[in-house]
This record gives structure tokens, C-alpha cells and sequence, in this order.
């Protein structure tokens, strides 16, 4: 409730640190692999937490562009599938376009569940040459 | 290192080692457990020996039992049929372990099992990407294997159980993911594309031939920089030739060695021209593209399927949660990969 400090990011954040710095080290050789999966995961859900959909309103504005329509995330989601469904992307530049954003939604998600694989995307998509109207906003 | 929970107990070990001597025409069997291989997150593999006195396989053999696990994913095929299709590769002359005994009676030992030589060597993909130098010998062997192995064609005996695809490996494909991918196909945006993608540049009918269907680093074995072992065969089925050396040259299975193209151990020039040494046709590198843009939605979706495995409750495992995690990678590969295709031309 209201005074139940520290709230689930911290704690999680801090369960992960003394994970990593007391625990990790001393783990025998046959258990490294699940305790490293703990730590992925606890790492994961600290993102998550930290997070907080932040990204999420600029998704949206983005989709709501594609498509032409507003509201949030959750709701224009499966709008912008059966776009695509009934072959409003079909073209080649609607395609592009379309491709643009679901790789601003996809680098969104790769921030949390696997930072590493964005930050090894991340030169690709600064190069003058690439577009991403996506991210004009 | 035997027994613990995923071990055999002493009752079973005891039906085994009965049954094994009447299938070997034996006068006795003793089964050696040596511990758990890993082996995928949806087969157990146990390191056994047999001491077989007598009969037909008279000696000492290291091999590994294998048996389903309590989940399967959709497109896996049960422990007896995946034995008739390594038994079926073995004839035609692939570098597959030996399927010796097959145990269709589930009452035996909980699920059907089979048990095979045990082929030395490593087969973790992060291994063996590991080299200085590119491994175009080993590339070129695998080529020649894929070869060989898509020598199996439909209508060998044993194989009838293998449904053919309808209407064609491309659409079944297609169909298949979009029907895996439940909820999935109409929520994330990038799997609807990618599924419509497939279904507008679906590939014509072609030859169909026994695809090994995960055929991948990670799923052979070498002993030394040498093939010793092609494994994991639960998901073999009739389709096009070409939909392997997707799968295998797809950006998801290079283990972080994205400059070499072929399963990130050499260049796809070595596996291709290893290929068409025993395959008896040209790869076609159209097609190709094709199947790697289906290998990454196909991977997409068995992610998703193992994720629900654990999400559902059936099976609560971490490394299955963690799976289902790693959708935004491949589906990052699969737009790099539509992106590419897109800028060399040749789809719609």
C-alpha cells in the first residue's frame, strides 16, 4: 500500500545485485547455467518495473499514424493487425513504413527483455541512410 | 551421477534390462546409467551402457536413451516415429547415431523411448562457433549430409505415418505457425505481418523430401572439428528441400557470428556446394530467402509454445519462461531479414 517501501522495483533490483555480487561467484560449475537464468530473469523484471510503459504512449502515436485511429497501445495493437490482415500493407512503400514501426516496437521491447541484442541493433539504425518515421516524433 | 528424479528407478531399470535381452535375443542385458545428457528442453536423454552377453549385439555399447518429455510442442513427433526416421536417415547413409532398440509400450518406463549409439564429440552452439578461422570443411560436410538426407523421399516404408503438406510445404508452413501462434497471429503486429508476408510470397509446389526440420549448429555433433553426429530429429517431416538450408543459414542459429552466414561457422557458399555434391539439385537461393523468413516466424512460434508450456502451468520451468522472452529477438530478425529481401527485390 501507500507506505510499503521499497516498493517491487527496488527490491527486485536489489535482490539482483546481491544475487550477482555474493551468490554467482560461490555457485558450482553444474548449477552456473540456472543460477545465470536467475539473474536474466531478475534482470528482466527490473527493466520491466523501471520501465513502466513509458515507451508505450510513443507506440501508440506511432501505430495510430499508420492506421489513422487513436487510443492506446492495447487497444490499437490488434486494429493495426487486421490492417495488415486485409492487406492495407500490402504495397511496397505501405510495407516500409509499416516496417519502421514494428522495428521501433520490437527495439521497445528488446530494451527489457535482452539490452545487449538492442545495443548490437543500435549502429545499424543511426546510420544517416536508414529512415525511421517511426521515431520522428 | 545416476538416478536423482530424472534417473531411472530400480523396477524400471529392471523391466528394462528384462525387455532388452528378448529384443537383443541376449542371454542377459546390464544398463549402466551414466547421467543426464543435455538435449533440448522438450526430450530427456539419459548416458547409458549396455553390457548385452549374447545374441545379435554381443559386446559393450555407450548409448543414450531417449525419451519425450511431460509437455511436447505441436510440431514434435513421438519418441517411436522420430526412431523410425533416424532409422530411415541411417540407411540412406547419414552420420546419425544408430537407432538399436525401440520401446513403443509406455507402461515401461512412463513415455515411449528408443535407444541409439552414443556419438562422441560437443554439439553446444556457442562452442562451436568458437574457431579463428571459418570451419569450411565442417560446413561442407553438413551440406553434404543435408544431401544425403533429403535423399529419403516420400513413400519410403516406415515413414507413412509423416503427413504429406497441403497444398504445399509453403502453405502448410504458414498455416501451421498462424494455428501455433493462437492469439499471438492477431495481437503482435510483427507475426501478422510476417504471416501475411509468407502468405503472399508462398512458393510454388516443388520436390518434397525428409526434411530434418532443425537442422542448425546446436544439433550436430563434432569430435576434434569433425561431424560426428546430426541429432534431435523430433521434428522431422516432408517439405521443401530448401526450407533446411534456411533454417540452417537463418540469423538465428549463427550463435553470434553473423558474418558467417552458414550456422555461424562458415560462408553458405562451403554448405551450398557441399549441397549440391549429394543432393542431386541446385540450391535456390530465392528459395532459400523464403524459408528463412519462415525459419524465424517458426522459431517465433515454438517460443511462444514453450513459453505456454510453463505459462500454462503444465511444466513450470524457468529456462521455458526465458524462451518465450526471447520473441522480440527474432522477431527482430525476421524484419532485418523482410528488410534485406526487400532491398535485393524478388518478393512482393
Amino acid at each position: 500500500m501507500i507506505n510499503d517501501d521499497p516498493k517491487a522495483g527496488d527490491l527486485v533490483a536489489i535482490a539482483l545485485r546481491s544475487f550477482r555480487e555474493s551468490i554467482l561467484p560461490v555457485i558450482p560449475a553444474d548449477q552456473r547455467f540456472t543460477a545465470l537464468m536467475i539473474a536474466n530473469a531478475l534482470g528482466m523484471a527490473e527493466r520491466e518495473l523501471a520501465a513502466g510503459g513509458k515507451a508505450e504512449a510513443e507506440l501508440a502515436a506511432a501505430i495510430g499514424g499508420l492506421i489513422n485511429a487513436k487510443g492506446d497501445l492495447r487497444a490499437l495493437l490488434p486494429r493495426l493487425c487486421t490492417d495488415i490482415d486485409v492487406g492495407r500493407f500490402d504495397s511496397a512503400e505501405r510495407q516500409a513504413a509499416l516496417r519502421a514501426v514494428l522495428m521501433d516496437i520490437t527495439r521497445a521491447r528488446l530494451a527489457v527483455s535482452n539490452p545487449k541484442r538492442l545495443a548490437a541493433e543500435a549502429p545499424k539504425s543511426e546510420t544517416p541512410k536508414s529512415e525511421t518515421p517511426g521515431s520522428g516524433r | 551421477m545416476s538416478g536423482g528424479d530424472t534417473g531411472l528407478t530400480a523396477d524400471r531399470k529392471a523391466a528394462l534390462e528384462s525387455w532388452l535381452t528378448g529384443q537383443a535375443g541376449a542371454k542377459s542385458v546390464t544398463v549402466t546409467e551414466e547421467g543426464r545428457l543435455s538435449g533440448g528442453a522438450i526430450s530427456l536423454n539419459l548416458a547409458v551402457t549396455l553390457d548385452i552377453d549374447g545374441g545379435r549385439l554381443a559386446g559393450r555399447h555407450a548409448c543414450v536413451l531417449r525419451t519425450g518429455s511431460a509437455s511436447g510442442v505441436s510440431a514434435s513427433l513421438g519418441k517411436v516415429q522420430e526412431a523410425a526416421v533416424l532409422g530411415a536417415v541411417f540407411a540412406a547413409g547419414a552420420t546419425v547415431p544408430e537407432p538399436l532398440f525401440v520401446g513403443s509400450d509406455p507402461a515401461m518406463l512412463g513415455a515411449p523411448f528408443y535407444i541409439m549409439r552414443r556419438a562422441a564429440g560437443i554439439a553446444a552452439g556457442f562452442r562451436i562457433v568458437k574457431s579463428d578461422a571459418p570451419q569450411r570443411e565442417l560446413a561442407r560436410e553438413l551440406g553434404r549430409q543435408l544431401g544425403l538426407i533429403h535423399r529419403v523421399r516420400p513413400g519410403t516404408p516406415g515413414l507413412e505415418f509423416l503427413a504429406l503438406p497441403e497444398p504445399t510445404a509453403a502453405l502448410q508452413a504458414t498455416a501451421d505457425f498462424r494455428r501455433w501462434a493462437g492469439r499471438y497471429a492477431v495481437t503482435d503486429p510483427v507475426l501478422t505481418y510476417g504471416l501475411r508476408w509468407l502468405e503472399r510470397n508462398a512458393l510454388p509446389p516443388g520436390d518434397l523430401v525428409l526434411c530434418h526440420r532443425d537442422y542448425r549448429t546446436g544439433n550436430y555433433m563434432v569430435e576434434d572439428g569433425r561431424l560426428s553426429a546430426i541429432i534431435d530429429w523430433e521434428f522431422a517431416g516432408w517439405s521443401d528441400p530448401m526450407e533446411d538450408l534456411g533454417w540452417f543459414c537463418a540469423a538465428c542459429w549463427r550463435f553470434g557470428r553473423n558474418d558467417r552466414e552458414a550456422g555461424g561457422i562458415a560462408d553458405r557458399a562451403d554448405f551450398y556446394a557441399g549441397y549440391e555434391e549429394t543432393a542431386g539439385r541446385p540450391v535456390d537461393p530465392h528459395a532459400v530467402a523464403y524459408w528463412e523468413a519462415a525459419a524465424c516466424m517458426r522459431w517465433a512460434v515454438i517460443a511462444i509454445q514453450q513459453a505456454n508450456r510453463h505459462i500454462s502451468g503444465t511444466e513450470p520451468s524457468l529456462e521455458l519462461a526465458l524462451t518465450g522472452r526471447m520473441l522480440p529477438e527474432i522477431e527482430m530478425d525476421l524484419l532485418l531479414h523482410l528488410d534485406a529481401v526487400a532491398a535485393r527485390g524478388g518478393f512482393v
